[in-house]
């Protein structure tokens, strides 16, 4: 073996895991610290996301007002003032203002300051060129124009000189408040989490996120076995359609799955005819009554997860040695008792590994519950995930909340991270890393 | 085995619980073909009109475009997953890296871990990185988040290939990657076929990343076009021409199924996602 091996495994090593790894911290780790950072912050449509200016309007003088800000200072914010500075020499010269009119201006009025429109007015109309018509002086005395009020400022420096320019004496500490109070982008914050402490929907949520784990785990499970062991027993012929049957909601893309249940259970859908005929209560099955959306979300959900129990325990099923069944019917077992006391108890893991693993992937999806009730009749469906999704992502008002979203989605990565660790510690996957046996 | 339980009852159980997805299913066939009069359950014509979609742009709008959307869309994250968890689980699995327990665990925590809860995380990643509304955008991503299962289970193929092979090619002077590259990629071509199938099927389902990720953007893949069509709420809502429409969206799908049933399996069974 040559001597420069070494360097070249360890450089083929780095070539080799060099997209994988970019590609996983970009879109594994980076959101994943962006969630927990992100959570900390009162993000939103309306603050932007990358940051934001300083601009003082009138929504904000009244809830500085509100505050406690004095009447003087408020009274001051609001005020325009007039300068005569070389700024607005060349603004009234952009405006299309006389030059001679300019120059008289820059000559007698030079570096003085009026607090109202009319004084300065006034003022201009003593000079010897000035405009005739009184609209062209009211464009000449705008261009002299000063006020924060509305005016965008990038930096918080430009915002606070502003301000020290308009306020003569200004109490102790209000430039600094003001200059906070009219920041527009984001900010840090601790509210999202208080906020999720104290609103009575968060507990609300929690019980229908267990509720509907729960419920649909048990379908899962239940039905997953009973289909494995059905499926187990019977011909080639009815096994090989029921499977096949069963493993369709799997394998159709969620988006028509979805539709399908609508037509199952919308107004006019095939439910919806029968229940008609028959003579029974007939109505948006999805949607009309918390019972019955409740009973179609678990179905939509429970048929899809029961195809994967399904196959695991097909698996599981398979690897029984058959002689113990057998046996079992020599000594004049009935097939419940095979079940009882041969099958299930060999079931034990993968039953296990079925129910943390549904667990998991039941409390963060909302895909189907989103594309289905999407969390109605009122939001009696709504679960943790849907909740979070829509606060952040997806809601009506228009206003999406990325900080609230975010902290709502941490609780859940925290979760998931903590159960995926615990669950791969259980089922011991770390006897699957065997070590390289070529260590060059 | 004798009969010693009668098999009648649990068939019935087991037809009575499959009845919604059966009828479902059946519907779904039948209805794109037929016509059924207002109130009544069962079809009184046979018809074709309902595929018109297919030519007549004019029913829900063009769906070629779309399909060849999806078809990109697919392609390019089966393409990027297939090579990039070829790579990586090679390394991970036959080369001596440093950090590789640490990697490979985060890899099997990441496998674990419902991606779903990180859409906020990638939605801020994509505006910062000025991706958002893209298809290169939605196309990493969902590549990304495929990432973990690919690797682990290209990880998988390559540890069942005998280190003997490896040792012979080494000791015949070839570099790793030669002996990577002509000796045992063709080894472990049943994994790949099965990965690129899974990654395809798995993009051509995808609805919520395209989207979430890129909702204004002028391209539109199949799922989102059927979502639209399907809408209650649309003028062109009409429970025909969404079941014509979803088949032929699913179509592909059943049928690289039904062809290469086995090999999914196996990686059904092997590690899926719930």
């Amino acid at each position: 073996m040559r001597a420069s091996s070494p360097y070249r495994a360890n450089l083929l090593g780095l070539a080799f895991m060099t997209p994988a790894m970019v590609l996983l911290l970009g879109f594994f780790f980076l959101p994943v610290v962006l969630t927990s950072v992100f959570a900390f912050t009162n993000m939103s449509t309306a603050t932007g996301i990358s940051g934001g200016s300083y601009v003082v309007t009138g929504n904000l003088l009244r809830s500085l007002t509100d505050e406690g800000l004095d009447a003087k200072t408020i009274d001051a914010l609001g005020q325009s003032s007039y300068v005569i500075d070389q700024a607005g020499l060349e603004k009234a010269r952009a405006a299309g203002v006389d030059a001679k009119f300019i120059a008289e201006i820059a000559e007698r009025l030079k570096d003085r300051s009026f607090t109202s429109s009319s004084a300065f007015e006034r003022e201009l109309k003593t000079l010897p060129s000035r405009p005739t018509r009184i609209r062209d002086l009211k464009i000449a005395a705008g261009a002299f124009e000063q006020s924060v009020l509305n005016v965008r400022y990038a930096s918080r420096g430009e915002m606070e000189a502003a301000l020290s320019h308009m306020l003569e004496n200004p109490p102790e500490g209000a430039i600094e408040k003001i200059a906070t109070a009219s920041y527009t982008g984001w900010t840090w914050t601790t509210d999202n989490f208080k906020n999720l402490a104290i609103a009575p929907d968060t507990w609300r949520i929690i019980g229908n996120t267990v509720f509907y784990v729960v419920l649909t785990l048990a379908f899962n499970v239940f039905v997953g076995l009973f289909l494995a062991i059905t499926t187990f027993y019977l011909p080639p012929a009815g096994s090989g359609f029921f499977s096949v049957l069963w493993l369709l909601p799997r394998i159709t893309p969620v988006v028509l799955y979805a539709v399908m249940w609508k037509w199952f259970t919308w107004e006019d859908g095939f439910v919806f005819n029968i229940a008609q005929d028959l003579g029974l209560p007939a109505f948006n099955y999805m949607k009309g009554s918390v019972a019955s959306a409740w009973t179609v979300v678990i179905l939509v959900n429970g048929f899809v997860g029961a195809s994967f129990g399904m196959i695991l325990f097909s698996g599981a099923l398979k690897a029984i040695l058959v002689q113990q069944l057998w046996a079992s019917e020599v000594d004049g077992a009935s097939r419940w008792q095979q079940i009882r006391y041969i099958i299930l108890p060999q079931m034990r893991w993968p039953i296990l590994f079925v129910t943390s693993y549904q667990t998991l992937s039941l409390l963060s999806s909302y895909e189907q519950i989103w594309l289905t009730t999407n969390g109605g009749p009122g939001s009696t469906t709504t679960i943790w995930a849907l909740e979070a999704f829509k606060t952040a992502l997806n809601n009506y008002t228009g206003n999406l909340q990325y900080g609230l979203g975010a902290a709502m989605a941490l609780v859940l990565v925290a979760v998931g991270l903590v159960l995926s660790i615990v669950y791969l510690r259980l089922f011991r996957f770390d006897e699957m890393m065997s070590k390289p046996k070529i260590e060059f | 085995m004798t009969r010693n339980f009668a098999a009648w009852p649990i068939i019935l159980l087991l037809t009575v619980l499959s009845l919604p997805l059966f009828i479902m299913y059946l519907f779904l066939l039948v209805d794109t073909f037929s016509n059924t009069p207002p109130g009544s359950l069962l079809p009184n014509e046979f018809t074709l009109e309902h595929w018109r979609f297919l030519i007549d742009p004019t029913i829900t709008g063009d769906i070629w475009k779309p399909t060849l959307t999806t078809i990109l869309f697919s392609a390019s994250m089966m393409v990027i997953v297939v090579s990039v968890s070829a790579t990586a689980g090679y390394a991970l699995s036959r080369l001596a890296l440093p950090f590789r327990r640490f990697v490979l665990s985060g890899i099997m925590v990441m496998h674990a871990f419902p991606s779903v809860t990180l859409i906020i995380g990638v939605f801020l990643v994509l505006q910062f990185a000025g991706l958002y509304n893209s298809l290169i955008g939605v196309i990493l991503v969902k590549a990304s988040l495929m990432l973990p299962f690919g690797i682990w289970i290209m990880k998988g193929f390559y540890d069942a290939v005998p280190w003997e092979i490896e040792m012979a090619g080494v000791q015949d002077g070839a570099s790793r990657f030669i002996v990577w590259r002509r000796i045992i990629l063709p080894q472990v071509k049943p994994g790949l076929l099965s990965l690129a199938l899974f990654a395809f099927i798995d993009g051509w389902s995808e609805y919520m990343l395209p989207r979430i990720l890129a909702p204004s953007s002028d391209f539109e893949v199949l799922s989102m076009y059927l979502n639209t069509v399907s809408d209650p709420n649309s003028s062109t809502y009409n429970f025909n021409i969404f079941k014509s429409v979803g088949l032929f969206y699913t179509l592909p799908v059943l049928a690289l199924f039904v062809l290469f049933q086995n090999r999914l399996m196996n990686i059904f069974g092997g590690g899926t996602k719930g």
